[in-house]
């Protein structure tokens, strides 16, 4: 088994990772986790090579600073939760919701207020403990993240947001986990937003798991801009039941190196999965997201649509992964991924991987790599825009075909802003 | 008054498979000021659009002798997007189709990339002026949602660069071929778009392979161009002595040795049935 030669687990990482009064059971988990993680490889990803990227050089003595910046503070209005490294500023929900059983708080209330709860879905469904070394280290770590529960036949309106900040303002270590559970026919939408504060090089690790029991539906955005100097690894995976559906809509908009593993398992009949990514990525910085949905129950449908843009001396790897497995009849698989080069130094690559075991399937791919059209920029210029603003334009335009499908218009617009902003800044230093 | 002068301009192309360059444009002399219409006509493949694009500054055509100005400053070393907020619009023969950018989301970029920064134009009066003009062009407003050119008909990307026109209101504008593709009634539409513009801060030049555009927009001069330079300048008159002798007549009676294409020697300036509009 390959091993990388950036692990240093100290067990001393393993203590200070444990929340105040944590209960046996999850300090059970974290222990079996830690035991595997040495002996487990790290994940392989298509054409993706991250091994030497400093993914698990934590901070041995990682500290907790609880000053909570202004401009932090300031958006907390905005959110439902709110956290600055291992610390929660706030966690809310409406009393209707609560009246009607919404389970809501940050993983160290629920590991001991909802036990069973959380116990029942936390590393059993969606994410397993020791499928890879990066797993094995978030369970075993965690530090921050949310448990969301939406009891059966609740249907939640308004989108319930979380604003989770990596704390970089000295060595600190970010290992998040968030469980998000939709029990028989509810509904919720969630968006999450990754955001990080101060200069210091750290790693971080997010991985969210989203569990959608039968005929419920889970809406899942996700807006992620950690810094330049954070190693990132994400992992993002819907465990989808009999009639469920959950919509990804996510924005890789990170500044430093990233590695992001987005899956959905279509376990139950009649389960829908619709994965939308955009990623951009600029500078020097690396970002690969390998996005897989496997087909297991019979008339499952998963649909993958990627859209990235690469300026300056960047490079983005998007893998699609379709998998159908035997016995999964009549069900559906398409992907489509489409890089979009600004610049003649950056390194695209848009790979379908289709690995089929069923005949009774409609299964479909696209992927290209390209640059921008000189004559729609210089018919777009021909009008007066500067070429800066034509290039925004055309991107804006690429990208469309993600950015429209988003069902929330404040997510929407969001994402548009920080995508603008991230392409001026690539583009200052063309 | 403005003035836009061409001055003995050489024009190469390089051909991307020979690596070799060809001189398109041999000469080409013109001066345009702001409220005259000016008419060039010309058998396919004479330099036209070579002409209409190098003033532009489209980047694949290169000036190797003469001058393009706008009131005394050469505009050569000026970008395209710089020109085109020095008061230049080119409608083009061939407009590009981008997806994802809405025709209306475009027009209004293109205002306010003239506009400063704390002066954009309002919501309001961008589509009030949307509106007025549509109208004048028989478009619909749905049109102007729709994705830039995207799947747009001929004759209805023809409409949208005189609807861009309009809403962008240069000082020069130079229509290339901006009649063919177009049934007369469409023909008529466009004609009134570009009349409507008529005012002593505006100068056309249109570009026109056919004597029938000028019969909806007058000309004040007509210039013929064969092989890469000006042959003949006149009044709106030239335009219907060449619709009697044709361009091999012209050519014969010049004493020019100007290669041309089939449909130009028989042609009859009368051409009509290309439209798909
Ligand atoms: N971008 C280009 N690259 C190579 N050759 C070109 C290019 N544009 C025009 N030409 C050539 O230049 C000549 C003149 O073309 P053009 O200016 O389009 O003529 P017109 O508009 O009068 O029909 C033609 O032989 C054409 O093939
Ligand atoms: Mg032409």
């Amino acid at each position: 088994m390959p091993k990388s030669a950036v692990l240093a687990l100290d067990p001393v990482l393993l203590s200070a990772a444990k929340f105040d009064d944590e209960p046996q059971w999850l300090t059970d988990l974290r222990q079996s986790s830690w035991d595997k993680a040495k002996e487990l490889a790290l994940p392989e990803f298509a054409k993706i090579n991250y091994r030497h990227w400093p993914l698990l050089e934590f901070a041995q003595d990682g500290q907790t600073n609880t000053n909570i910046p202004d401009d932090i503070q300031a958006e907390t209005e905005s959110y439902n939760f709110v956290s600055v490294g291992k610390t929660t500023v706030k966690s809310a929900i409406p009393d209707d919701l609560v009246k009607q059983g919404v389970v809501f708080c940050d993983l160290q209330t629920a590991a001991k207020k909802h036990a069973e709860l959380l116990s029942k879905y936390l590393f059993t469904k969606a994410i397993k403990p020791d499928e890879d070394r990066l797993t094995a280290v978030n369970a075993s770590l965690m530090d921050s993240g949310v448990f969301l529960y939406v009891p059966h036949d609740v249907s939640i309106k308004e989108p319930i947001s979380l604003l989770q900040v990596q704390d970089s303002r000295q060595k600190t270590n970010f290992v998040n986990h968030n469980v998000i559970v939709t029990d028989d026919n509810s509904s919720v939408q969630v968006l999450q937003r990754t955001e990080t504060i101060g200069d210091a090089e750290n790693p971080a690790s997010v991985a969210v798991e989203v569990i959608s029991g039968p005929g419920s539906h889970i809406k899942f955005s996700s807006l992620d801009s950690l810094s330049e100097k954070t190693n990132a690894y994400f992992n993002r995976r819907g465990h989808l039941e009999k009639d469920s559906e959950i919509d990804w809509t996510m924005g890789v908009l990170n500044d430093g190196n990233t590695i992001a593993d987005f899956d959905s398992d279509l376990k139950g009949t009649g389960s829908h999965a619709e994965v939308q990514t955009v990623a951009i990525s600029t500078g020097k910085q690396t970002q690969g997201i390998d996005t897989s949905v496997t087909n297991y129950g019979k008339h499952s449908e998963g649909n993958i649509l990627q859209r990235g843009v690469l300026l300056e001396k960047s490079a983005l790897v998007f893998n699609g992964v379709g998998k159908i497995i035997h016995g999964a009849h009549g069900s559906k698989a398409q992907q489509e991924n489409r890089i979009l080069m600004l610049s003649p130094e950056a390194r695209g690559d848009a790979n379908p991987i289709l690995l089929i075991d069923e005949n009774d399937v409609i299964a479909g791919h696209a992927a290209s790599v390209g640059r921008v059209d000189q004559k729609q920029l210089y018919y777009l210029m021909s009008r007066g825009l500067t070429k800066e603003v034509a290039q925004r334009l055309v991107i804006l335009g690429f990208l469309g075909v993600v950015l429209t499908e988003i069902p929330i218009a404040a997510v929407r617009n969001q994402m548009i802003a920080m995508i603008e902003r991230k392409l001026i800044n690539g583009q200052r230093t063309e | 008054m403005s003035t836009l002068k061409v001055t003995d301009l050489h024009v190469s192309v390089t051909d991307e498979e020979e690596k070799t360059e060809r001189e398109i444009l041999k000469g080409v002399d013109l001066t345009i000021n702001t409220g005259e219409t000016h008419a060039i006509m010309g058998p396919n493949g004479t330099g036209k659009s070579t002409l209409s694009e190098t003033i532009m500054g489209n980047p694949n055509y290169i000036v190797t002798q003469g001058d393009v100005t706008i009131d005394g400053e050469s505009i050569l070393g000026k970008p395209v997007d710089e020109r085109a907020r020095l008061g230049l619009f080119l409608a083009m023969q061939y407009p590009a189709e981008i997806k994802g950018i809405t025709n209306a989301e475009f027009m209004r970029a293109a205002i306010n990339s003239r506009r400063a920064d704390d002066d954009q134009i309002s919501i309001r009066s961008f589509l009030k002026e949307l509106d007025k003009n549509i109208k004048t062009l028989n478009m619909t407003e749905e049109m102007t949602e729709r994705y830039l050119n995207e799947g747009f008909s001929g004759g209805e990307k023809k409409r949208n660069e005189i609807l861009q026109l309009m809403m962008i209101k240069p000082k020069f504008a130079i229509l290339d071929e901006i009649d063919s593709g177009l049934d007369i009634d469409a023909l008529q539409v466009v004609a009134q778009g570009v009349n409507e513009m008529a005012s002593p801060d505006f100068g056309t030049l249109m570009i026109t392979h056919y004597q029938r555009l000028l019969n909806y927009i007058h000309p004040d001069q007509v210039h013929v161009m064969m092989d890469g330079r000006i042959v003949k300048t006149g009044d709106a008159s030239l335009a219907e002595e060449l619709e009697e002798k044709g361009y091999a007549g012209l050519r014969d009676e010049l004493g020019i040795d100007a290669n041309l294409v089939d449909d130009d020697v028989d042609q009859t300036a009368d051409a009509t049935g290309n439209g798909d509009d």
